[in-house]
C-alpha cells in the first residue's frame, strides 16, 4: 500500500488537535459594521497560543476586518463598530473601558506595506520601547539588538543603525517592522498580508521568521496567497462574504476541506 | 464540479484522466489476453501480450511527468491535489498489473511445450476471471468517480485470496502425485500469485479512488482471506 | 496617411503652437519685469541703502535701513504668530477633526480667507486694532500679516499631513502610541519638510504685502525698533517713493523692490530644495 493510504497526513502533522491547546483569543458571536453595512456575520473562532492561524478568502470577505478587530484598529475611524465578544485571556477587549494603547501593546500588528517610521533604524525600535519602559542606554542597545536579531535583520543592519529606516529594502523594512513589534514584547502578533509587497526571497525570510516567532507568540495572519497559508499556519480559517465558512487544521483544509465553497476557493474554481 | 478559473488547468487534468483510461484499457486487455493464452497455451497471443507492455510503461511515465508538471505549475490544492497524487498511484498500479500479465504470458510461452495437467489450469482460469472483473469494476469506478463501487471492489478482494489458497492446495497435490509435474505446476503457482497481486492492485486503486473523492483513507486492514 | 489622421495631426500641431505661444507670452512679461527690476534696482544698490534711513522730503540721499528692519521684524512676528496657529489648525483638520463636519466648515472658511483680498485684511485689522488702540503700530502690521499667514499654513499643513499614508498612523497606533504622539512623532515628522515649505511660502507671500500694512503699521521715516509705534517697511515705502517727484526716492523704490524680490526668490528656492528632499525619501 502507498504512503498516502497508510499514513493519515492529517494526524501525522506535528501540531496536536485543536482542542488540546489553550485559546489565547476567543471570538464569540462577532459582528462588525462599516456604518450600516455588516462586514462580519456572527464569527466564532479561537486563536490558540503558540499557533499560527491563517485567514484566507477572496477580497472583501472580511478577513482583514477581523484582524483589525483584534487590536481594535478600527477605532481610529468613525462609523465602524463591533458587537459580540473578543476575549483576550478571558477579558473582552470590545468593552468600552479597555485602554486601547495598552491593548495594542499586547496585540502587535504588521501591515501589508512596510511602514518604517521616518527615523533611524535604531530609533524605529527604541521609540516604541520607550513608551512603556524607562531603561538605560545600554539596556536599550541590548533590546534593539535582540529585536533585530529576533527579526533576522541584525546581520544586515548592525553597522548602520543610524541610517534611516526608509533606506532599507522592502523586505528589510518589513523585518524592521516585525522587530519593532517584537521589541515591545506583545503576546499576539497580527500579520495583515505581510508579504504581498515582497519578492519571493524576502517572503521566504518572513515565513521563516513567523515559524520561529510562533514558539513565543500567538500569531494570526491574513494572506491572499493560499500556498503561504498552507506553509506557515497550523489552523486555517476560510471566510466568505463576512462569514466564517470553515475553520480547521491547515493540512486538512488544503487536502480535503469539508465545505464545497472552501474547496472551490482553494482549488481556483471560484465564481 | 465547477470548472477552474484557469481553463488550461482543467485541460491538463483531463489529459491525465484520458491517459489513465487508456492505461486501464491496455492493462485490462493484457490481463484477459494473458489468461486466454494460458488456458489455450497460445504462444502467439502470449507474445502479443509481452509486446504491448512497453506502451503501458510509456504511458505511466507520461502521466507521472504531466502530474509533476501540473503540481509545479498550478500548486493544486484539495481535490485537485488528491486527483493528481491519485493519478500517479493508479498509473503505478496499472503498470504493475501489466507487468504481472506480461509475466503470466512469459510463463505461458515457457510451459506451452510441456503442458502436463490441463485440469490444474481450471482453478487459475477462475482466478483470472475474478481478477479481470475486479480490475474492470475498479476502472469503471475510477472513470465515474464512484466511491461506492470502489468500496465494493475493495471488499471483494478476499474472494481472490481464498481462491488462491485453494489453487495452491491443488497444485501441491499435483506436484506430490508426480514429480514431473513440478516445473509446470511451479509456473502455475507463480501465475496464481500474479493474479492475486493483480487483485491487490485493484484494491489499491479502489482505495485511491476513495481518497481522491473524499480525502479519507480506508481502514488500514482490509478483509483478508485466510493465508 | 488617411484624411482623419492628417486632420488630427494638423489640429495637434496648431494647438501645440498655441500652447508654446501662450507660455512664451507669459515668460516674456516675467523676463521684462525682472530685467527692468534688476537693471534699475542694482543701479541704486549701495551700502547706504542698508545703513541710512529713508530720506525726508527734499533730501537727496538716504537708504532703506528702517524699512528693511521693519519689514523683517513685522514679517517675522507675523509668521511667528500665524504659523503655529495655522499648523495647529491644520493638524486639527487633518488629524483630530478629519471625519468631523466642523472640519468641512473650517476648511471652507479657510479657503475663503485664503483668497480674500489682502486690503480687506488690512481694513479689518485697522478697525479691530488700530482704531481701538489709537494708532498705527508694528504690532498691528504683524497681526495683519499673521492673518494672511494663517490660511496658507493651515492649507499646506493639512495637505502635507493628508499625504502621510494612513498606514503609517496605523502602524504607530498598532504599537500602542497615543494619538498625540502618533501626530507629533510620526505624522508631523513625516510631513515636516512639506510643512516647513508651507511656512516658507507663506513668509514669502507676506514679505511683499503692501495693502494690509498701509492701514496698520503705516510707515515711519525714522529708525524705530518700537513695534508699538508706526513702523517703516519696504512695501509701503516703495509704494510711497515710487510716486514721488524725487529721482533718489524713485531709485530707492526700485532697490527696495529688488530686495523684496531677492528675498522672496531665496525663500522660494529654499522651499523648493526642502520639497525636493522630501520627495527623494
Amino acid at each position: 500500500m502507498t504512503d498516502v493510504m497508510t499514513k493519515d497526513p492529517l494526524t501525522s502533522d506535528a501540531s496536536p488537535p485543536a482542542s488540546a491547546v489553550d485559546a489565547k483569543v476567543s471570538i464569540k458571536n462577532l459582528d462588525f459594521y462599516y456604518g450600516e453595512s455588516r462586514a462580519l456575520k456572527d464569527v466564532n473562532l479561537k486563536l490558540e497560543a503558540n499557533r499560527v492561524t491563517a485567514f484566507i478568502g477572496p477580497s472583501g470577505c472580511g478577513k482583514s476586518t477581523l484582524l483589525r478587530v483584534l487590536n481594535r484598529m478600527y477605532d481610529l475611524y468613525p462609523g465602524q463598530r463591533a458587537t459580540g465578544q473578543v476575549l483576550l485571556d478571558g477579558k473582552n477587549i470590545l468593552d468600552p473601558g479597555v485602554d486601547l494603547n495598552l491593548l495594542r501593546a499586547r496585540v502587535g500588528m504588521v501591515f501589508q506595506k512596510p511602514t518604517p517610521f521616518p527615523m533611524t533604524i535604531y530609533e524605529n525600535i527604541a521609540f516604541g520601547v520607550r513608551l512603556y519602559e524607562k531603561i538605560s542606554k545600554s539596556e536599550m542597545d541590548g533590546r534593539v539588538e535582540a529585536a533585530l536579531k529576533g527579526a533576522a535583520l541584525w546581520g544586515e543592519v548592525k553597522d548602520k543603525l543610524d541610517a534611516s529606516g526608509l533606506s532599507l529594502s522592502g523586505g528589510q523594512q518589513q523585518r524592521l517592522c516585525i522587530a519593532r513589534t517584537v521589541a515591545i514584547r506583545p503576546e499576539v502578533i497580527l500579520f495583515d498580508e505581510p508579504c504581498s509587497a515582497l519578492d519571493p526571497i524576502s517572503t521566504a525570510k518572513i515565513e521563516e521568521l513567523i515559524d520561529e516567532l510562533k514558539s513565543r507568540y500567538t500569531i494570526a495572519i491574513v494572506t491572499h496567497n493560499m500556498q503561504q497559508a498552507a506553509r506557515v499556519s497550523d489552523r486555517t480559517a476560510f471566510m466568505y462574504l463576512g462569514e466564517l465558512i470553515e475553520f480547521d487544521d491547515t493540512p486538512r483544509m488544503f487536502t480535503s476541506p469539508a465545505q464545497q465553497r472552501t474547496q472551490d476557493y482553494i482549488t481556483g474554481r471560484f465564481g | 464540479m465547477a470548472v477552474h478559473t484557469v481553463k488550461a488547468y482543467d485541460a491538463e487534468l483531463e489529459v491525465i484522466d484520458r491517459k489513465i483510461a487508456e492505461m486501464g484499457g491496455i492493462a485490462e486487455k493484457m490481463l484477459a489476453d494473458s489468461m486466454e493464452a494460458l488456458t489455450r497455451l497460445d504462444v502467439e497471443l502470449a507474445r502479443r501480450v509481452v509486446e504491448s507492455d512497453p506502451r503501458l510503461d510509456a504511458l505511466q511515465r507520461e502521466i507521472e511527468e504531466q502530474a509533476v508538471l501540473t503540481i509545479a505549475r498550478r500548486q493544486p490544492m484539495a481535490v485537485d491535489l488528491r486527483e493528481l497524487v491519485g493519478a500517479i498511484h493508479i498509473a503505478g498500479d496499472l503498470e504493475r498489473t501489466g507487468d504481472l500479465a506480461k509475466n503470466i504470458a512469459k510463463r505461458t510461452i515457457k510451459i506451452s511445450a510441456d503442458a502436463r495437467v490441463p485440469r490444474a489450469i481450471v482453478g487459475i482460469k477462475h482466478m483470472g476471471e475474478l481478477a479481470s472483473m475486479q480490475m474492470k469494476d475498479v476502472l469503471d469506478a475510477y472513470s465515474q468517480r464512484d466511491v461506492e463501487r470502489a468500496r465494493a471492489v475493495w471488499g471483494r478482494d478476499a474472494e481472490i485470496d481464498a481462491l488462491e489458497d485453494s489453487v495452491f492446495r491443488d497444485l501441491l497435490t499435483f506436484m506430490m502425485e508426480d514429480p514431473r509435474n513440478i516445473t509446470f505446476c511451479t509456473h502455475l503457482l507463480f501465475c496464481s500469485k500474479n493474479l492475486e497481486r493483480v487483485g491487490d492492485h485493484a484494491t489499491n486503486i479502489a482505495e485511491t479512488i476513495q481518497y481522491m473523492r473524499t480525502g479519507e483513507t480506508m481502514p488500514t486492514e482490509r478483509p483478508k482471506g485466510a493465508q | 496617411m488617411n484624411a482623419l489622421y492628417a486632420s488630427r495631426r494638423r489640429r495637434d500641431f496648431s494647438i501645440r503652437v498655441l500652447c508654446y505661444a501662450a507660455t512664451a507670452l507669459g515668460l516674456i512679461w516675467l523676463a521684462l519685469i525682472l530685467f527692468s527690476l534688476f537693471s534699475n534696482g542694482f543701479a541704486g544698490l549701495s551700502w547706504a541703502v542698508f545703513t541710512q534711513m529713508t530720506p525726508p522730503p527734499g533730501s537727496t540721499d538716504g537708504g532703506l535701513a528702517n524699512a528693511i528692519f521693519g519689514s523683517i521684524a513685522m514679517t517675522s512676528l507675523g509668521v511667528a504668530i500665524g504659523a503655529p496657529l495655522g499648523m495647529l489648525a491644520g493638524v486639527y483638520l487633518a488629524e483630530y477633526g478629519r471625519y468631523e463636519k466642523l472640519s468641512d466648515v473650517v476648511r471652507f472658511i479657510n479657503d475663503i480667507l485664503l483668497s480674500a483680498p489682502s486690503i480687506i485684511i488690512g481694513l479689518f485689522v485697522y478697525m479691530a486694532v488700530v482704531k481701538p488702540t489709537g494708532g498705527f503700530s508694528g504690532y498691528a502690521g504683524a497681526l495683519a500679516l499673521a492673518v494672511i499667514v494663517v490660511p496658507v499654513v493651515v492649507r499646506t499643513t493639512e495637505d502635507m499631513l493628508l499625504l502621510v499614508p494612513n498606514t503609517l498612523r496605523e502602524a504607530a497606533s498598532a504599537l500602542g502610541l497615543p494619538r498625540s504622539l502618533v501626530i507629533k512623532r510620526i505624522a508631523l515628522r513625516a510631513a515636516r519638510a512639506g510643512v516647513i515649505t508651507g511656512v516658507l511660502l507663506a513668509t514669502a507671500r507676506v514679505a511683499g504685502e503692501t495693502a494690509p500694512l498701509l492701514f496698520t503699521s503705516l510707515s515711519n521715516q525714522f529708525w524705530s525698533v518700537n513695534m508699538g509705534k508706526a513702523m517703516a517697511n519696504l512695501p509701503v515705502t516703495i509704494n510711497a517713493f515710487v510716486q514721488s517727484p524725487y529721482e533718489t526716492w524713485r531709485q530707492l523704490a526700485w532697490t527696495g523692490a529688488l530686495l523684496i524680490t531677492l528675498a522672496v526668490l531665496t525663500l522660494n528656492i529654499v522651499a523648493r530644495v526642502l520639497g525636493a528632499e522630501r520627495k527623494q525619501k
